[in-house]
């Protein structure tokens, strides 16, 4: 395991002598590993040269998957210690507006069963929000749909397709159709909940289908669209998740074909807490498949 | 005709030497027997495979008897978390690595650890499997072999890794599989290339290790009477 923390020292300061130093080592015994390392995964890794050291096309392959490796592992080693000796272990998770949190509850509870120590700090907010808490540390992990940002830092880990579908309240007329088309929803009122990560696919549906011209109505959180969706006000595209509540029902809408994939979201070389580690890797072993029966499928890599 | 993979014209080869009524060992060699006779050019790799590792000492720093084995909190196939303290509380446990569901010889050797449960039950042992697969494979490798312990889903390797048993499989290897029909990245939700050693640890009560079994050869596996004997020796 220490090979790798070698390896990983050398391609941040990319100065083997540095990295000696900040893995508080004998060069000569850093080098050593280095070509073990090597030996192990067959071809050179590094390119030494006088001052400055980079990473062979190889490295540069293996570079995300050792760290990857050497986190989960360094993970392992701290995390059941900590928990021997009741540590507090805070985590801080952001999970966006239109993502519902039944399917996280149960794992959330297992942690705090298994880590007494747990302080559980739960965020919501729009997928721009999130990414935001994200960014600045606020938070160590987030659970939402594509985020529109374009962070080489950001790890992906997804979880589960959702597909949409039309929401209406119990009251509209459209409540009691099995299935409906585009063209019947010409003199309806649109709920659009501009907070949403998809809002532009959805606009996008909506224009391709000749849906743009009818009355749209914004709001801002997932809260507020379920409210006016409630009382009535209009109908909505949403994810299935994220609307299942008594008040309101699912109307199969033909040539509808938009989904989003839900993924956990963490930032790459940044430390994790335990409980944070924990969960991760709890939700990606997680099987998704039966999450809303046959309509959302889980994801392979 | 869409050419058959070679995992699946290995299936009944498979489950013919998994069937035998003969030692785990014997079983094991029976199938890699197969593999060289129908499939000369993968055992070749495989011996290959097996040499480099061997020659870069894998699984030559893994806990040792008379060491304290690490703990872990790792999922099981159903998502509860369970460490090894919760193992130990109900006594001897023999903690047991496998590649993943996809692996033949790892579905002998669990078939072969099912079998030997009324013996192991009988005196208030436990077994736990260890996999890199997700909780969907972890219950299908457990369901394979109607398992009746625990199979736990070590993400990304992270724990086999941290005791010194976390292998690269290397390109030649990994196209070899891939064209073979086994893609262990599928199963487990990363295309890492990593897989554990398929080692095996008896721990006591007290946390230290009676018995172990180490093999970069992932065609040897420790023999069930070496197990029952350690688990017996280990209070």
């Amino acid at each position: 395991m220490h090979h790798i923390r070698y390896f990983l020292a050398v391609s941040e300061t990319l100065n083997f002598s540095r990295a000696a130093e900040r893995c508080n080592v004998a060069q000569p015994s850093l080098t050593r590993a280095i070509k073990a390392l090597e030996a192990e995964l067959g071809g050179e890794l590094l390119r030494r040269e006088r001052a400055l050291s980079h990473l062979t096309e190889l490295g540069q392959r293996m570079h995300p998957m050792l760290r990857q490796c050497y986190e989960a592992a360094h993970a392992a080693k701290t995390l059941a210690d900590s928990i021997r000796k009741r540590e507090v272990a805070p985590l801080s998770v952001a999970v966006s507006h239109t993502v519902a949190l039944a399917p996280f509850t149960p794992r959330l509870r297992e942690l705090s069963r298994v880590i007494p120590g747990l302080q559980l700090k739960l965020r919501r907010g729009s997928g721009s929000e999130i990414a935001e808490y994200l960014k600045s540390g606020e938070t160590e992990l987030v659970i939402a749909g594509p985020l529109s940002e374009a962070w080489s830092r950001l790890d992906t880990f997804p979880l589960y397709d959702e597909p949409f579908d039309l929401v209406v309240s119990r009251t509209h007329g459209l409540a009691t159709r099995n299935r409906v088309e585009f063209k019947d929803l010409a003199s309806e009122t649109f709920l659009i909940n501009t907070g949403c990560e998809m809002v532009e696919e959805l606009r996008a549906c909506l224009g391709a289908h000749g849906a743009l011209n009818a009355v749209i109505h914004e709001v801002m959180t997932q809260e507020d669209l379920l409210a006016l969706l409630k009382a009535n006000l209009g109908i909505a595209i949403v994810p299935v998740g994220a609307a299942k509540t008594n008040d309101l029902c699912q109307v199969p809408l033909e040539q509808l074909d938009l989904v989003r994939r839900v993924s956990v979201y963490t930032v790459a070389g940044r430390h994790r807490g335990i409980a944070c580690g924990t969960l991760l890797n709890m939700l990606r072993a997680a099987d998704w498949s039966f999450r809303h029966g046959d309509a959302a499928r889980a994801v392979s890599p | 005709m869409a050419e058959r993979a070679l995992s699946d014209i290995l299936e009944d080869t498979f489950v013919r030497c998994r069937g035998l009524e003969l030692p785990l060992a014997d079983r094991l060699q029976a199938f890699a027997d197969e593999v060289g006779r129908l499939v000369p050019h993968f055992a070749v790799a495989v011996d290959k495979l097996v040499k480099r590792l061997a020659e870069n000492n894998a699984g030559a720093t893994a806990p040792k008897v008379g060491e304290p084995m690490p703990t872990f909190l790792l999922p099981d196939e159903r998502g509860r978390l369970v460490t090894l303290d919760d193992l130990l509380g109900e006594g001897p446990v023999a903690i047991a690595f496998h590649r993943g569901y996809w692996c033949p010889y790892c579905r002998i050797n669990i078939d072969a650890l099912a079998r030997a449960e009324e013996e192991i039950a009988a005196e208030h042992h436990h077994v736990a499997a260890i996999v890199p697969d997700r909780q969907r494979f972890a219950v299908w490798l457990k369901s394979d072999a109607k398992a009746p312990f625990p199979v736990l889903t070590d993400m990304d390797n992270g724990y086999a890794m941290s005791l010194g048993l976390a292998i690269c499989v290397g390109e030649e290897m990994k196209h070899m599989m891939v064209s073979s029909g086994w893609d262990p990245s599928v199963s487990q939700g990363t295309d890492n290339w990593v897989l554990p050693i398929p080692a095996t640890f008896i721990v006591g009560t007290d946390g230290i290790i009676r018995g172990r079994f180490v093999d970069p050869d992932y065609r040897m596996r420790m023999a069930i009477e070496d197990m029952l004997a350690a688990l017996r020796l280990a209070r």
